[in-house]
């Protein structure tokens, strides 16, 4: 079963009411609600919940059959859990609750250009052009000719060229994630720096970083290559499957002969607009915020780029991350108008 | 955390649950203002670091959450006030109309509730059900059910786990 924000909450919740938690589970418990605002949300919704449980008690229940079904059932698939868990370790999730804060970013769809001009021509299997593009701290969802979808992060632009015989999608900038409807026949196909992507009908993200694209396949199993050069199509003909639950990289031109298991809970948590990270440089993470937020944050002390951190936040909740920050131990920020300084205090 | 305190702090939970639960459970149409009581209650969580807040982490949390719904809701009081002050017979049933749907909401709140526990394991369910409505320690239930106290604790946390999302989910 996959853990999610709810569980951790209930978790701690839970063990919190048994005898006087020591020291070491109160100050891990701390830590875990200091890790996210989410986390803090979700703690009050189960302490809402359990709440109400109390007022709840139904008359038609009996608790004589209840407990009767409850000792003759068994249930393989719930294993005990340890004091360990709740007791020493930083409890925090890499696996985000679902949560809409925007719901209307639809709403700012930036089409930048738009260029059909094949659907009148009939007869001429000439392809629509039509290119989408987000700014800053943007997320779009589109729906294509076909139903299939592209979800579009902040800072990114694609093209979309459609033709009888194949669907193309070029990736310039950002990521996306793609939601295929499958059309024999008629390949999809994504073209993001030096890697393509045929697609079997499935869902998968691309995202296209400064020296490398990676792949992540959430349903189904696309082909991804190397776009070929002209003149040398051998460096095109190796293809490398990719099924649901890995991912790939190309970098430098280069495509591994393998894919690699990946955290697709953490991929797609931008589409949640969440940031997750679970002891990562601070550079790093830093990196992700400034794609959806301005002013951007700076490490001025070099030391701190290293700097290993842990937490999940909404991605354009600067505001807690730079909390978050100053919260730790040797760490000065500073905001100015046109830029938020981390340094060593 | 002391027994008496704790049980003070959740008194206290209680008492301006009301708010909390509307900031909380109404969070698919009010996401903004959950969204902002859990952020404000973060930032003010990030700054416990005195060895107080520290014993009772759990204590100062529900303090900060109930102080800010409390907050909340004189504002919100105010706010209505102001709007309806040139009609007071308009002001009244307003007031009259938001205690009805507050006991509606009350009643479709546990009624929703009883229906998402049924939907729990049987282990599970009598876990939950023994600890909130026959208030059992976990030991308790343990021998009840003739299992470990680490698997009762197992089962709450499902139990709770769920209906926080199917609660969550109703708007």
């Amino acid at each position: 079963m996959r853990t999610t924000i709810a569980d951790e909450a209930a978790e701690w919740f839970v063990a919190n009411r048994h005898g006087l938690p020591d020291a070491g589970q109160r100050a891990a418990f701390a830590a875990w609600l200091k890790s996210s605002p989410l986390n803090v949300e979700e703690y009050l919704g189960v302490a809402l919940v359990a709440l109400d449980l109390r007022h709840a008690a139904d008359p038609g229940v009996s608790l004589e059959e209840l407990l009767a079904q409850a000792r003759s059932a068994d249930d393989t698939n719930v294993r005990a859990i340890g004091n360990a868990r709740a007791g020493g370790e930083s409890a925090r999730s890499a696996r985000p609750a679902v949560r809409w804060r925007f719901a209307a970013v639809a709403a700012a769809v930036v089409v930048l250009s738009v260029v059909a001009f094949a659907v009148l021509r009939l007869g001429v299997d000439h392809p629509a052009e039509v290119r989408y593009a987000t700014r800053h701290g943007e997320q779009i969802t589109q729906r294509l000719a076909d139903d299939s979808l592209l979800h579009l992060d902040t800072d990114t632009a694609v093209t979309v060229r459609y033709s009888r015989a194949q669907r193309v999608v070029e990736v310039e900038r950002g990521q996306v994630l793609f939601e295929v409807v499958h059309e024999a026949g008629r390949p999809f196909r994504v073209v993001a720096g030096a890697a393509q992507v045929v697609d079997v009908g499935t869902r998968f993200d691309v995202y296209l970083q400064q020296n490398s694209t990676l792949v992540t396949v959430l349903e189904g199993q696309v082909l991804v290559s190397l776009v070929a050069a002209p003149q040398d199509a051998s460096t095109g003909a190796r293809s490398v499957p990719v099924h649901a639950g890995q991912h790939i990289r190309v970098a430098d031109g280069m495509l591994l002969a393998q894919s690699t298991p990946a955290e697709t809970q953490r991929t797609t948590a931008w589409l949640r607009r969440q940031i997750t990270f679970e002891q990562e440089p601070l550079a790093t993470v830093a990196a992700e915020f400034n794609r959806y937020n301005t002013p951007p944050i700076e490490i001025e002390t070099p030391s701190l780029r290293g700097l290993a951190i842990s937490g999940t936040f909404s991605a354009d909740d600067e505001e807690s991350f730079v909390a978050f920050l100053r919260s730790l131990e040797g760490v000065k920020v500073e905001i100015t108008p046109t830029r938020v300084r981390v340094s060593r205090r | 955390m002391g027994e008496t305190k704790k049980v003070l702090v959740e008194r206290l939970f209680a008492q301006h649950g009301g708010a909390l639960r509307a900031f909380f459970y109404r969070r698919v149409h009010h996401r903004p203002d959950a969204a902002e009581l859990a952020q404000e209650v973060y930032l003010r969580m990030l700054r416990l670091s005195d060895t107080d807040a520290i014993r009772n982490p759990e204590a100062y949390l529900y303090t900060v959450a109930s102080n800010l719904a409390k907050e909340h809701r004189v504002l919100e009081r105010r706010h209505e006030s102001t709007i309806d002050i040139e009609d007071v017979s308009g002001h009244e049933m307003l007031a009259e109309l938001s205690g009805i749907t507050e006991q509606i909401e009350t009643e479709q709140r546990v009624k929703r509730l009883r229906e998402v526990l049924r939907q729990l394991p049987p282990k599970c369910h009598a876990a939950v059900v023994l600890q909130y409505w026959h208030g059992m320690s976990y030991e308790e239930i343990a021998a009840q059910l003739g299992v470990s106290t680490n698997m009762v604790k197992k089962y709450l946390t499902q139990g709770l786990a769920h209906c926080r999302r199917r609660m969550a989910r109703m708007a």
